[in-house]
């Protein structure tokens, strides 16, 4: 609703997506009635249930009656006379526009998700930008589901091939993962209709994210944060030795096993991941992971530092990446442009 | 004695395993496979490490079957070749499906809702003994798996055989 007002804003309602007559609105001069009527405008049209719809009636008005009459209506709004065929109007064109409004709204304020996959134990984890994540037992075991959510604003023939690439680009990174011994999870089942993927629950685990706070919180054990820096940096190291770029490296995306002390460490969601050899690309991902270690978890620079240290010593072809790293550390926002 | 289990996916769908040890005619039950005169799949129990790896292939198949994209001409013909992790058909029969000198065999049944299949029409078939399929891990070749499915030894220490397999299974046509 917020994105609604905003997009309703002057008067110019800019409608994304759907080829909707609304669309074209006749041009009307910016007046100073403007700002004042879209406040009345809501207000009028307050009952209506849906916020959307002040969009929808503020254009539809426009439409069915032109400048003239929606002011009218609008300024007149004790006025018996000019509020009667406005209200006419609004009823006639209203739920037309409402539908199509609505419909077109919906679009880019919620994707239609997709039916969850009917398994045992069935839970919401996430509803991320990209996929639903489910939980739940698949043929007997604890599984993770993902179901791409599909983006209507995407033409469909776009949208179902970027779908079916990232699903197979997650599938085969992980399968490549799994061959080189990087421990990520097991694929049990691909559907290439839903473009879904099934794969292997990794239980009782917890994130290196949750994990890295509570540590925090509790004060102590900052050698134990070292000595799991180190881990992260020779996993990585070896997953990049495998050409394996992630894509989309967080301390969220990096799970530990229990129990906790063994620093069994497990990469998920590959589906941002790609192959690639170039040492940019890889310095791209530590940077990613650099950001997100920052801006997640404070004081944690002398950590990031040590798996920097500990990826340079286990990967073979580290130099190059790290290079990159700083040059890449160079680039971005907020740099002062000084020396 | 033999197990069944639900397809989540496709609730319908239910599939049962059953395990046969002391098997005398092998020969005869895999040309029967072969004309379509068992309703089942004729699994060589060497090379399956745990029924789940059948059910992840049950699921694949009825999955293809579902929506027209089967690479076999039946059910079973398609989860014998979605346990292959290889592309070509008659290489899965050869390695999966059993053959004239095996005296274990797994049969696999696919039930369909409504349809109910006759389990002593098929356990009378085989003259052998039915046994539980807590005796699979006893004849499970685990060299010849591992051989057959490529696994590497660095997989080997961040998983089960099974995971290894099962992985193989599922991202086979994925690219």
């Amino acid at each position: 609703e917020r994105g609604r007002a905003r997009y309703s804003g002057g008067g110019r309602a800019v409608q994304p997506g759907g080829a909707s007559a609304l669309r074209n609105f006749p041009s009307r001069p910016p007046s100073a009635a403007e700002d004042g009527r879209r406040l009345p405008n809501t207000a009028e049209q307050a009952p209506r249930a849906c916020a959307v719809c002040v969009a929808a009636m503020a254009a539809a008005q426009a439409e069915a009656g032109g400048a003239r009459s929606v002011m009218a209506g609008a300024a007149a709004m004790g006025d018996a006379g000019p509020v009667g065929p406005a209200t006419a109007e609004l009823g006639a064109a209203g739920p037309a526009a409402d539908g199509a409004e609505c419909g077109a709204g919906d679009a880019v304020v919620a994707e239609e998700p997709p039916a969850p996959p009917a398994l045992p134990g069935l839970r919401l984890v996430q509803q991320g930008a990209e996929a639903h994540v489910y939980r739940g037992l698949f043929l007997g075991r604890a599984a993770v589901a993902k179901l791409r959510v599909p983006k209507r604003y995407r033409h469909p023939a776009l949208e179902e091939r970027l779908s079916r690439r990232r699903m197979a680009q997650e599938a085969r990174s992980l399968l490549r993962c799994r061959r080189a011994g990087i421990p990520a999870p097991v694929v049990y089942f691909v559907d290439y209709v839903t473009n879904s993927i099934y794969l292997e629950d990794i239980v009782d685990s917890i994130t290196v994210q949750d994990h890295i706070y509570s540590v925090q919180k509790s004060g102590n054990d900052t050698s134990g944060l070292r000595k799991l820096a180190e881990k992260m940096g020779e996993l990585l190291a070896r997953m990049h030795d495998e050409d394996i770029v992630h894509g989309d490296l967080t301390t969220a995306n990096l799970l530990l096993r229990p129990p906790l002390e063994k620093l069994d460490l497990v990469l998920i969601d590959f589906g941002l991941s790609f192959i690639s050899g170039l040492p940019e690309d890889k310095g791209v991902d530590l940077y990613v992971l650099e950001k997100a270690f920052i801006s997640t978890h404070p004081d944690t620079e002398v950590m990031f530092q040590a798996l920097l240290k500990s990826y340079a010593a286990t990967s073979k072809k580290s130099g190059p990446v790290i290079k990159k790293l700083d040059e890449v550390r160079l680039r971005g926002r907020k740099r002062s442009m000084i020396g | 004695m033999e197990r069944t289990h639900r397809l989540e996916l496709f609730p319908e769908r239910s599939v049962t395993l059953l395990l046969f040890q002391h098997v005398k005619n092998a020969a005869a039950l895999r040309k029967k496979a072969m004309e379509g005169s068992i309703e089942g799949a004729l699994i060589n129990p060497a090379m399956i490490v745990d029924p789940f790896q059948i059910l992840v292939a049950a699921n694949r198949a009825v999955h293809l079957q579902k929506i027209g994209k089967m690479k076999t001409r039946t059910l079973y013909a398609e989860i014998i070749f979605s346990l292959s992790p290889s592309n070509n058909i008659s290489d899965a029969f050869k390695k999966f499906g059993i053959s004239d000198s095996d005296t274990a065999v797994l049969i696999v049944l696919v039930m369909d809702g409504d349809k109910n299949i006759n389990l002593a029409d098929i356990t009378s078939q085989v003259e052998g003994q039915q046994v539980s399929l807590d005796e699979l891990p006893q004849l499970t070749d685990t060299a010849k798996v591992k051989k057959m499915y490529k696994v590497t030894p660095q997989e080997e220490k961040i998983g089960s055989l099974l995971d290894s397999v099962v992985c193989r299974m599922s991202t086979k046509d994925v690219l």
